[in-house]
């Protein structure tokens, strides 16, 4: 029999079904059937009565967010505990626009209201070697990106099809994970996983094409390179850096703020990139710039970034 | 299965060869070129995640100094030493035949970027 190693990581036993289980099971049987013939306000008004089961089982994490926003933004904790909050209904509302997208006249419902900065889109086009639109976890990335591709700006997309949930239970993980990753597919098939094999060679493909590439930099994953974000130590996956490096592609902040019923985006002026022949150096390099870019985005609209409550 | 790359059966000894060395140089896996025939898969001889990937392809561009076709960056032409040989051979005979070319015209390489 082999020896237990003292210092290994127990495995932790999820339980069969949590109530997010239950509201995910809702929201992908009868509420995705539903979203089909309803009309986008009554959609919206399912989402706000579900709103406080929300709030409630999210309590803990939104504790711990309301801490870290106060800290973040410099704001008093009532103000912050109101931005926790206001980031989860935005969150309901993105998965509610997420049922949107999938209906077929699903482009004719998008409203942008504002799309500014598109000079600097078309100029960092002009460059030539692709362009990588440099984002952070905000509610409206989906619908906007989706929006960009009705006007011929086709931006192919990278998730992670396997989001860490800390209030999911064994139901969850194994049945409606895997659902809800196939319906993000189906309503944006323009999309990579991080977990394919050829995840990169995909960016990179759509970056010689001359294409453009949305890259959310604030994701945290892995444990290879770490710097703090937002005042908390935060890890992330170098090959974000990589890409850019070995591409040559030029770099384009982008901010997508609100909902399907309104929403607006903003280019930001082509970042400069720091040259270097290594990876190591590449990423010391650019990485600061880069997080200060998404920190700030996040300061302006912190209601609108959805990692609060991730921590 | 039908190759993606056109007439081109396998690469030469030579380039496959090369391209061994650059995999274990680029990717600093403790292997030798003798640990993995022509035959193996290179994702399977030392587990590459999708960074190393792209690492490895730039790391050939590099040593052959040829430029991969978009739709050539797929992991099925870059885990086949043989096919990855071959479409390696072609683009650099269409270099060299290029850069032959009196009146410039040729088929030249088409650098993508």
């Amino acid at each position: 029999m082999p020896a237990s190693n003292p210092n290994s990581t127990p495995p932790v036993t999820l339980p069969l079904v949590t109530l997010n289980d239950l509201l995910w099971l809702l929201y992908l049987y009868p509420l995705r059937l539903l979203a089909s013939v309803l009309p986008r306000w009554s959609l919206y008004a399912i989402g706000k009565l579900s709103d406080p089961i929300v709030q409630f089982d999210a309590r803990r994490s939104k504790a711990r967010a309301a801490k870290w926003i106060a800290q973040a933004c410099r704001t008093t904790p009532a103000d912050a505990r109101r931005i926790a909050s206001r980031s989860l209904t935005n969150t309901v509302i993105r998965t509610l626009d997420g049922l949107l997208l999938l209906r077929r006249s699903s482009d004719k419902m998008l409203r942008c209201r504002d799309l500014d900065g598109i000079q600097h889109l078309e100029s960092a086009i002009a460059h030539g070697k692709g362009v990588v639109l440099l984002a952070g976890h905000f509610c409206a990335n989906r619908i906007a990106l989706r929006y960009l591709a009705t006007k011929g700006y086709a931006v192919l997309s990278v998730h992670n099809r396997r989001p860490r949930n800390q209030a999911q239970g064994r139901l969850g993980k194994l049945f409606l994970q895997p659902l809800s990753a196939q319906l993000q597919e189906r309503a944006n098939p323009d999309q990579v996983s991080i977990h394919d094999p050829d995840c990169s060679l995909r960016i990179m493909r759509r970056l010689r094409a001359g294409g453009l590439v949305a890259l959310q930099i604030d994701g945290r994953r892995a444990t290879v390179v770490g710097h703090p974000f937002l005042g908390v130590p935060w890890r992330l996956r170098p090959g974000i850096f990589e890409i850019v490096r070995l591409s040559d592609c030029a770099v384009v902040p982008i901010l997508c703020l609100g909902r399907s019923s309104g929403f607006r985006i903003r280019f930001d002026p082509m970042l400069e990139i720091d040259g270097a022949s290594s990876r190591e150096t590449f990423i010391s390099a650019n990485l600061p710039r880069f997080f200060a870019v998404v920190e700030k985005q996040i300061i302006e609209y912190p209601e609108e970034w959805r990692l609060w409550n991730h921590l | 299965m039908e190759s993606l790359v056109k007439d081109a059966g396998s690469g030469s000894r030579d380039t496959m060869g090369r391209i061994r060395r650059v995999f274990i140089e680029s990717l600093h896996v403790n292997l030798r070129e003798e640990d993995f025939s022509y035959e193996t898969k290179l994702d399977e001889a030392a587990g590459m995640d999708s960074v190393a990937v792209l690492e490895f392809v730039a790391a050939i561009e590099k040593e052959f100094g040829i430029t991969f076709e978009p739709e050539m960056l797929t992991i099925k032409v870059v885990r086949d030493l043989k096919e990855l040989a071959a479409y390696v051979d072609q683009r650099t005979a269409r270099r060299s035949h290029a850069s032959a070319s009196p009146s410039g015209h040729g088929p030249a390489e088409v650098d993508p970027a």
